[in-house]
């Protein structure tokens, strides 16, 4: 006959419970799931919180870990194990996009699972091949100092001639910046009648304005040209300017040039054999609602059709039909060959 | 009595073991994979040398690596000609003030480089305070100086950053000389000039040679001061950073990277020649 004992009966009913209670938020976590999602860092970070994850949480009562990085370590991370990928939803740019999904490393979006892909423009989907879309995008254009070009160049031809002129010294990408193959060489040559095929268009162009030109390294180099007065124009994002002005330099303004700039995106990918609860993440990142809390966070536009910007965003942003998406994989093949030939007839 | 089952030897190179698997984990074996990513074709299949037959038989590249030792050996010599007097005066005249000329050395290099590089712009901007203390205030030039973007003011920038290293490799070697050596030379009638040439400069031979190779190797890597200043200068380190950043080409990145090495190494060889025959001399 099995012997009952107080003290036993407790401490079995003390180890039933704390197993109980161990497990009680592991089964609920395991229940409601948990997936490990992407953002930039500084204030992306904190938008990509507020406007995609909170919501998500809230929705779904699963968690989503944000990883920061960079969208080149995020597709290695990804392409180094791709039958259990670490990140369930990558942001990256539409020329890795366009590689990881050549690289059969994505889901392909549709609509069953996606609903709010409905409302983002086919254009931004079918560039990745339905592989991904994207989600916020800025513009190339010209930025300029308020206080020394009161009559700003509205066109890309305006801006070269009157450079070549040296009515201004115009600060320019340098070519050891990864987007000045697309931002600059590719939207000024389309601007002027080339083409990725025909890019001399843009060489002949950076002939006649070399003297007056200077180059930045970085975006906040440019910022500081333009503040020291090194620079009173130049070629730039629409955002940056923006966050810019936001930060007390109300003496810079932006314009999108009348041939229209490029198009700078971020597209939203879920890699293979990620979990399926990262659909419902990028469902919530496409919403018009967390759309509209990311743009204002950020100042940069989103892609759904159905977001309405406030009065102050909506004569900031551009509309993307008035710029141009970049031929990304045209561009990938040629673009070795722009950068040597800048090297060897620009210099800078 | 029980002797220890490990010879002498062995366990003192156990000892070296640790700093033997970090230079074999991180030194050694990137560097043999970044020898191999630059002969291996891009589609991954096959050998080929036509990237090393480009950068040594172009003249675009070829120009390159000459700008990149052209740079480095322009930056090492300014850095000796500045950094010499400087660490004299600190070892033998500064006396109680040595100490804040060492943390002054030393202090800059406590800021980023990259904020020290800005600096610059903001001094020779077009309205920048130079050329506004030139233009507007003094009146002495009717149209601002354009000294950004231009090969001198990257030299500059290098010797800002690099000098420091030269003075303390200097001053460490001058402390360490007997003055008695001086003083005899000028007691059999050398003047101070002469002591110094004949005497002096010999013996701190090896403080430039260190202050050399440390400058020259750090100069001969650098690339982040050139992409902030421009100077229309194409060193292979910028030249490196395209290939990454901008086209992608990991295979060419290689290749110049391993150039770029051994041109270090026949520099280090050729200074520490140099630096042996001085000493000897």
């Amino acid at each position: 006959m099995t012997d009952f004992t107080r003290r036993g009966l407790l401490q079995t009913g003390g180890l039933l419970g704390a197993a109980a209670f161990a497990n009680l938020p592991l089964t609920a976590a395991a229940q409601a799931g948990e997936i490990t999602v992407t953002a930039l860092g500084g204030i992306w970070e904190e938008a990509v919180k507020k406007a995609f994850v909170e919501p998500f949480e809230r929705k779904t009562g699963a968690k989503a870990n944000v990883l920061l990085g960079s969208p080149p370590q995020w597709l290695s991370q990804v392409e180094a194990n791709p039958k259990n990928p670490p990140i369930d939803v990558i942001i990256v740019t539409p020329d890795l996009a366009i590689n990881a999904a050549k690289m059969d490393l994505v889901d392909t979006f549709t609509v069953e699972k996606v609903p709010n892909l409905a409302d983002i423009p086919a254009e931004f989907t079918n560039a990745l091949s339905g592989k991904g879309t994207v989600f916020d995008y800025g513009v190339a254009g010209i930025t300029y100092n308020k206080k020394t070009v009161k009559d700003p160049p509205k066109s890309f031809k305006d801006f070269v001639d009157r450079t070549a002129a040296g009515e201004w010294t115009a600060s320019l990408p340098g070519i050891s910046y990864a987007v000045t193959p697309i931002m600059l060489m590719w939207a000024m040559a389309r601007a002027l009648g080339g083409s990725v095929d025909n890019i001399d268009p843009f060489f002949d162009a950076m002939k006649k304005m070399r003297k007056n030109v200077i180059f930045w390294g970085g975006p906040n180099d440019f910022f500081n040209h333009l503040s020291s007065g090194e620079a009173d124009i130049g070629i730039y994002f629409d955002g940056r300017t923006w966050a810019h002005v936001d930060a007390g330099a109300d003496w810079i303004d932006f314009i999108n040039p009348s041939e229209g700039g490029s198009i700078n995106a971020l597209a939203v990918q879920k890699p293979k054999n990620a979990k399926d609860l990262a659909w419902e993440y990028i469902n919530v990142m496409l919403s018009p609602e967390s759309q509209l809390k990311f743009a204002e966070m950020l100042s940069y536009p989103v892609t759904n059709k159905k977001v309405q910007y406030p009065p102050h965003l909506a004569k900031r942003f551009t509309p993307w039909q008035e710029a141009h998406f970049p031929p990304y994989e045209e561009i990938a093949k040629v673009r070795a060959q722009w950068v040597d030939r800048w090297n060897r007839e620009v210099g800078g | 009595m029980k002797t220890s089952t490990f010879p002498t030897i062995p366990r003192r190179l156990l000892l070296t073991l640790p700093a033997v698997l970090f230079l074999l984990a991180f030194f050694i074996l990137p560097l043999v994979d970044n020898g191999l990513r630059s002969i291996v074709q891009a589609d991954g299949n096959g050998i080929t040398f036509a990237r090393y037959v480009q950068l040594l038989t172009d003249q675009f590249y070829l120009t390159s690596i000459a700008q990149t030792i052209a740079l480095s050996a322009a930056v090492t010599v300014i850095c000796v000609l500045i950094g010499y007097p400087v660490a004299y005066y600190l070892v033998r005249h500064a006396g109680r003030w040595s100490g804040l000329i060492i943390f002054l050395l030393i202090a800059p290099l406590l800021t980023s480089i990259i904020m020290r590089t800005y600096g610059w712009q903001v001094l020779f901007a077009r309205r920048g305070f130079i050329n506004t203390l030139l233009v507007q205030d003094l009146g002495l030039l009717d149209t601002p100086l354009r000294v950004l973007d231009t090969p001198g003011l990257v030299v500059a920038a290098f010797v800002h950053v690099l000098v420091p290293f030269m003075v303390l490799s200097i001053a460490a070697v001058l402390q360490g000389i007997d003055r008695r050596l001086e003083e005899s030379a000028q007691l059999l009638g050398a003047g101070r000039l002469r002591t110094f040439f004949e005497v002096t400069l010999p013996l701190s031979i090896d403080g430039i040679g260190t202050g050399s190779i440390l400058v020259f190797m750090v100069a001969n890597g650098s690339f982040v001061t050139l992409v902030l200043l421009g100077g229309g200068l194409k060193t292979l380190p910028l030249l490196i950073f395209q290939q990454f950043n901008t086209t992608r080409d990991f295979g060419m990145a290689s290749t110049m990277s391993t150039v770029l090495l051994v041109v270090a190494l026949v520099c280090l060889f050729l200074q520490l020649r140099l630096v042996r025959r001085g000493g000897e001399a």
